[in-house]
């Protein structure tokens, strides 16, 4: 009896060991995509950044509902798959232009990332954001 | 050695969770390499025969003399039956040797291209899927009243389904790729032939072709395989007409009995499934009319969660189908698709295959489930 417990409870924590996440296989660079930019003294250091690909173009927005910082001039270049983005808005000190520049890693995986430098006419800093 | 069942457990235990965290049912090339020919003798201590493939772990001494646990897999339990074998083809205590490919990650498993019993010189627990043979004569295929082809058995006659696709990979027609039954090409320099991708889809594929195509959300995650890979796959499908409320269902033998429902009342490709209106769906939205002798299909709304070709070409959203199904006799269904999708191709393209009626059979009914290599 005890020795069957102890076979079902092995295979139970077997089987959820290799537990796969589920997947997204369009273009790897569409969804939602959280993780932190800085340091910074004008922003927060979490970010949410939102992509999304029309077939031509990569679009997106940078922490939708709080700061709405649209995205613009977003390429992936598959060789490396290096990504290169830019977004543009303003603070008190005047306008704030952001270029972002990372590369995608674990592209075949559902929880990808995108880690690399981000800077700005007043700053810059490393950033790093996961595809949710 | 105590506790040999211990032992046991604890060898299929670290074994599965080593397999599930790489591959669950997968493309064999996915997690065996055919470089890497393994023979083995050993004694036979468990049977696993379960979905998506069977196992056979086997004790083998090796040249130290150290006895290692080794699991030999083999093809999917219906299958195997298919083909006569059962759950006590072999017994804990039979001596095997097995001759196979081994795993890619180096753990102790093997695929078995064959396994003999030693007392009998018997193989054992292999398949050789074989066609219904060809009549002699072409059959016309069968008609509804009204003289409109049935995708279906005859009323009355025996069941039937239609399998044994003839290509069993997608490429778009003309083009002549190298490639095996999974999709993984014989050459990845050819990735630019199957067919007109555009640059990060064509990286996406060979990406997916250099993994060996293991990341295949259908045997990783059981995600249903929509698109003209339903009508690639092994178990085949099977067409439900039900004319009274104008819609055609196709079973999918190897699609986790999954169902696609393809509407024929006219209605448009939006607000057709309740309650999932406005979320794009594995199998889309299908909506047809009948040319002629051909049911044409067009689908849209599909999502981007599941891979619709076996060997890993991309889609996205922006996918449509067009499919033509004309039943050209009692035994053959031609299958003819053009894909659009500007989201990863360049332009529109086609391919098409035939299936063959299987009579007086069932649909196989295939169950998938994650987490077992």
């Amino acid at each position: 009896m005890r020795r069957s417990i102890v076979f079902a409870f092995v295979l139970i924590a077997a089987s959820l060991a290799g537990a796969p996440a589920g997947a997204q296989e369009g273009h790897p660079l569409k969804g939602s995509w959280i993780g932190t930019w800085g340091p910074s003294k004008v922003h927060s250091p979490d970010i949410l950044v939102i992509l999304n690909w029309d077939g031509k173009t990569i679009s997106g927005m940078i922490n939708p509902g709080t700061d709405d910082i649209p995205i613009k001039n977003a390429t992936l270049n598959p060789e490396g798959w290096v990504v290169h983005f830019e977004a543009e808005t303003k603070d008190k000190a005047g306008p704030l232009n952001y270029v972002f520049d990372g590369k995608i890693d674990g592209l075949a995986f559902h929880n990808r990332s995108v880690a690399g430098t981000w800077k700005s006419q007043r700053e810059s800093g490393q950033f790093k954001i996961q595809r949710q | 050695m105590r506790h040999p069942k211990f032992v046991a457990a604890g060898t299929l235990a670290l074994l599965l969770a080593v397999a599930a965290s790489t591959t669950a049912h997968h493309a064999i090339s996915a997690k065996f390499d055919s470089k890497k020919p393994t023979t083995l003798t050993g004694v036979v201590t468990l049977v696993d025969w379960r979905n998506p493939h069977v196992h056979v772990f086997f004790n083998v001494r090796d040249a130290k003399g150290t006895t290692l646990n080794w699991a030999v897999e083999a093809e999917s339990p219906i299958d195997l039956q298919e083909g006569g074998w059962s759950a006590d083809t072999l017994q804990p205590g039979d001596t095997i040797t097995v001759q196979g490919i081994a795993a890619r990650d180096g753990s102790r498993q093997v695929w078995g291209n064959s396994i003999v019993v030693k007392a009998t010189g018997r193989r054992v627990l292999y398949v050789t899927p074989t066609p219904p043979p060809t009549p002699l004569q072409a059959r016309p295929a069968p008609r509804w009243p009204d003289k409109q082809p049935r995708l279906g058995p005859i009323p009355g006659g025996a069941q039937g389904y239609w399998g044994f696709p003839t290509s069993t990979v997608l490429m778009e027609a003309g083009s002549n790729v190298k490639m095996d039954q999974w999709g993984l090409l014989a050459n990845v320099a050819d990735a630019p032939k199957v067919a007109p991708m555009q640059p990060w889809a064509q990286a996406l594929y060979i990406n997916r072709q250099n993994r060996f195509l293991q990341d295949d959300p259908t045997y990783l995650n059981c995600k249903p395989p929509g698109g003209p890979r339903q009508f690639q796959l092994r178990y085949g499908v099977q067409f439900v007409e039900d004319r009274e409320r104008q819609r055609i269902f196709v079973l999918i033998g190897g699609g986790n009995s999954n169902y696609r429902i393809i509407y024929t009342d006219g209605r448009s490709h939006a607000g057709q499934v309740g309650g999932d209106d406005d979320n794009p769906l594995y199998y889309g939205r299908s909506v047809a009319k009948w040319e002629s002798d051909a049911l044409v299909v067009d689908t849209r709304g599909f999502n981007e969660d599941f891979w619709f070709t076996n060997g890993g070409l991309p889609h996205t959203e922006q996918l449509r189908l067009v499919e033509r199904f004309t039943r050209t006799d009692f035994d053959t269904l031609k299958y003819d698709v053009t894909i659009e999708d500007p989201g990863a191709y360049t332009r529109s393209w086609s391919s098409g295959w035939t299936l063959r009626w299987v009579a007086g059979e069932e649909l196989p009914r295939h169950l998938c489930q994650e987490n077992r290599p």
